[in-house]
């Protein structure tokens, strides 16, 4: 389960989250796992794959937005730089950066035992 | 919940359309402002403007993500600020790009609530913010013009002319205000319909009057209009184009206006005392139809200033018994020799530092403010006692007439309070003769004629005083409940010179037969004037020829000759 205590370890700035989150802990923790749905990451994915940069920034976009909100810095940080190059439809090979944030999204999950 | 108090403790939970494609980002919006707002939610723009036009009055408040599938929060922006009723609905942009704020500011939002959502106590503020001034604008546009023209209202045109001024400190403004002449006989006669009709004409030329002028117009009671604009060049103009307005609906159009300007005014003054200024001069042209413009100059002020000094004594006036009656005799002059029968009472001001006020001067300024009462009562009263003095001096009963203004007429207790003093002074109402003019009859129509009714069913007499300058009809005339018909003094000053006059005084002496009532003239000087009237067949006749108005002591000759016969 995750805990602030998790999250902080993981490298989340939970003071960020809690603070937009009115510091309601439970609320801030059940908003945790919507962050971490596995779609709209296969979305971001799909898109830079199918080199369709349009989709790819939208989705990019949005995914950072949630994390940003969440203070969830470790993924927010390769979404974030992600978001910038796709703005710039930069061509130029996600491959890495996608991965990046793969493997952040599962060192959360498998913290917290989601 | 706690609700957003829009002033005057009105409270009332609002509701808040979140219009985000993110489930997080609106959970997190509705744990912000859940607590003071209903939030309801719109995944994408299509959504949002399903919501909207089924019912767009619901919502208090949009905010609205930019990012979203379907339709984009740009889209949102542009269908909301095309539509009339949408359009008035606050939009906050949710964005984390400071490059799509002014796109977003072009399309009509209002304010950005910048992602990822830190500090939710301001974002709350900036929705608190957002709401108030959105329903302030709201409550503005709903009360700041008049409904029946589209003209700002009274309270909102002052407040515009103080931000114009602001706005265009170095330009000469004149302040304007424009009457109708007569306006409530339009409604009357025409009907209420007809009477907006003719208001709402007279506003739309004032409206593009002013909107050429880059000036300001206003309606702020049933007919009198106010302006503010640049320094007029040629009111003459501006008349015309009022005319023109009417031209189709009332005959003579050009009589219809009247219009004070206070030219480029003393900014030093305070608003509202620059209108007075103009409606001032638009008041001192009442009646003169050859004049539709008056311009408030110094002799203006001077004028204004006195009025206001005799105003504030008047309370005073009447405590120190500064008013005095006079009485100028009339006589009867059906027989050989003129008779001695009644006098007029009429008031003069001895005021201490002003001197002797004739009441022309004075009277006409309270019918203005209902301060004629006063100084009516005072002379009822004092007349009444003249008349029991002379009784009890001469043990004859000489009637006097004193004036009732249509003011007296208007107080709700008016026919006890005449009565009572009649009786504590120890008279018969029959000994006061009631002079009221004619268009006290012809402004106020059917109200009037059961008060004169009421009035002579209780013994008192009443004469229609000024007759032949008002407009009674002929109709009007053979219902009215009068014994005495007084001739205007102007029918009678030319008479002996003019023989379209002398034409005029046989057809009032006619329908004065018809009625059956005494004539009187007033106003006779000459001896040829009182032949002519003697020859057609004038009762009573007042005037300088036989005596100017007396103190009550110096009229008491008269009396003592007419008792040596």
């Amino acid at each position: 389960m995750v805990t602030i205590n998790i999250l902080k370890e993981y490298g989340a700035n939970t003071e960020e989250g809690l603070e937009r989150c009115l510091q309601d802990e439970d609320f801030y923790l059940d908003l945790i796992p919507s962050a971490l749905d596995k779609e709209s990451y296969d979305a971001l994915e799909a898109a830079v794959k199918a080199g369709d940069l349009d989709s790819a920034f939208d989705a990019a976009h949005a995914l950072k937005g949630v994390l940003a909100n969440l203070a969830l810095t470790p993924i927010y940080e390769p979404a974030s730089e992600m978001t910038e190059l796709l703005r710039a439809r930069t061509k130029t090979d996600y491959a890495p950066l996608m991965q990046k944030i793969w493997d952040e999204r599962q060192r959360l999950i498998d913290m917290a035992g989601l | 919940m706690e609700t957003q108090n829009m002033g005057d403790g009105f409270r009332t939970a609002r509701t808040v359309l979140v219009v985000e494609d993110e489930s997080v980002n609106q959970q997190m919006l509705g744990k912000i402002l859940g607590g003071s707002y209903v939030c309801e939610f719109a995944n994408n723009g299509k959504e949002a403007i399903r919501l909207l036009m089924a019912d767009a009055r619901r919502y208090s408040l949009i905010l609205l993500d930019l990012h979203m599938p379907e339709m984009d929060g740009y889209e949102v922006l542009r269908s909301v600020k095309k539509d009339t009723v949408l359009k008035r609905i606050p939009v906050i942009v949710l964005t984390s790009e400071k490059d799509a704020e002014v796109m977003s500011l072009q399309l009509g939002a209002v304010d950005f609530i910048p992602k990822p959502y830190d500090l939710p106590e301001v974002i709350l503020a900036r929705v608190k913010r957002t709401i108030e001034l959105s329903e302030n604008r709201d409550i503005i546009s709903a009360t700041q013009s008049d409904l029946l023209t589209g003209l700002f209202t009274r309270e909102f045109f002052l407040e515009y002319v103080f931000l114009h001024d602001k706005s265009y400190p170095y330009v000469g403004k004149d302040a304007i205000a424009v009457n109708i002449n007569r306006f409530h006989l339009i409604n009357e006669m025409r009907g209420r319909d007809f009477g907006d009709l003719v208001l709402q004409r007279v506003a739309n030329r004032l409206r593009a009057y002013a909107l050429r002028q880059h000036g300001i117009a206003s309606r702020t009671d049933a007919d009198t209009f106010l302006m503010y604009v640049p320094h007029v060049v040629e009111p003459d103009k501006l008349i015309d184009e009022l005319v023109d307005g009417i031209s189709d609906l009332l005959d003579n159009p050009r009589l219809r206006f009247r219009m004070g300007i206070y030219p480029s005014v003393d900014r030093a003054l305070d608003i509202p005392r620059r209108f007075d200024c103009a409606i001032f001069a638009c008041n001192s042209i009442r009646g003169d139809y050859t004049k539709p413009i008056a311009f408030y100059d110094d002799k203006m002020h001077e004028q204004e200033t006195y009025n206001e000094r005799l105003v504030n004594d008047v309370e005073k006036a009447l405590e120190r018994s500064e008013f005095v009656v006079y009485y100028q005799p009339k006589f009867n002059v059906k027989g050989e020799k003129p008779e001695l029968t009644s006098a007029e009472a009429l008031v003069r001001w001895n005021h201490p530092e002003l001197g002797m006020i004739r009441p022309d001067i004075f009277i006409p300024l309270f019918e203005q403010n209902g301060l004629v009462h006063n100084v009516d009562r005072f002379v009822w009263k004092k007349a009444a006692m003249q008349v029991k003095a002379w009784r009890d001096k001469y043990s004859v009963t000489l009637p006097v007439s004193v004036n009732v203004s249509r003011i007296d007429l208007l107080e709700p207790n008016f026919l006890d309070d005449i009565t009572q003093i009649a009786v504590t002074s120890g008279i018969t109402p029959a000994d006061l003769l009631l002079e009221i003019t004619e268009s006290a009859y012809t402004d106020d129509g059917g109200d009037i004629v059961t008060l004169v009714k009421a009035l002579r069913d209780r013994g008192f007499r009443v004469e229609m005083d000024d007759f032949g300058c008002g407009y009674s009809s002929l109709n009007m005339l053979t219902s009215l409940p009068i014994d005495v018909l007084k001739l205007d003094i102007g029918f009678v000053r030319n008479i002996h010179t003019s023989e379209r006059d002398y034409g005029f005084l046989e057809l009032m002496m006619d329908i004065a037969r018809f009625l059956s009532v005494q004539v009187v003239a007033e106003g006779v000087e000459h001896e040829e004037q009182l032949a002519l009237l003697k020859k057609a067949g004038v009762d009573v006749i007042q005037g300088f020829y036989f005596s100017k108005p007396l103190p009550a002591d110096e009229f008491a000759y008269f009396i003592e000759q007419k008792l040596a016969g």
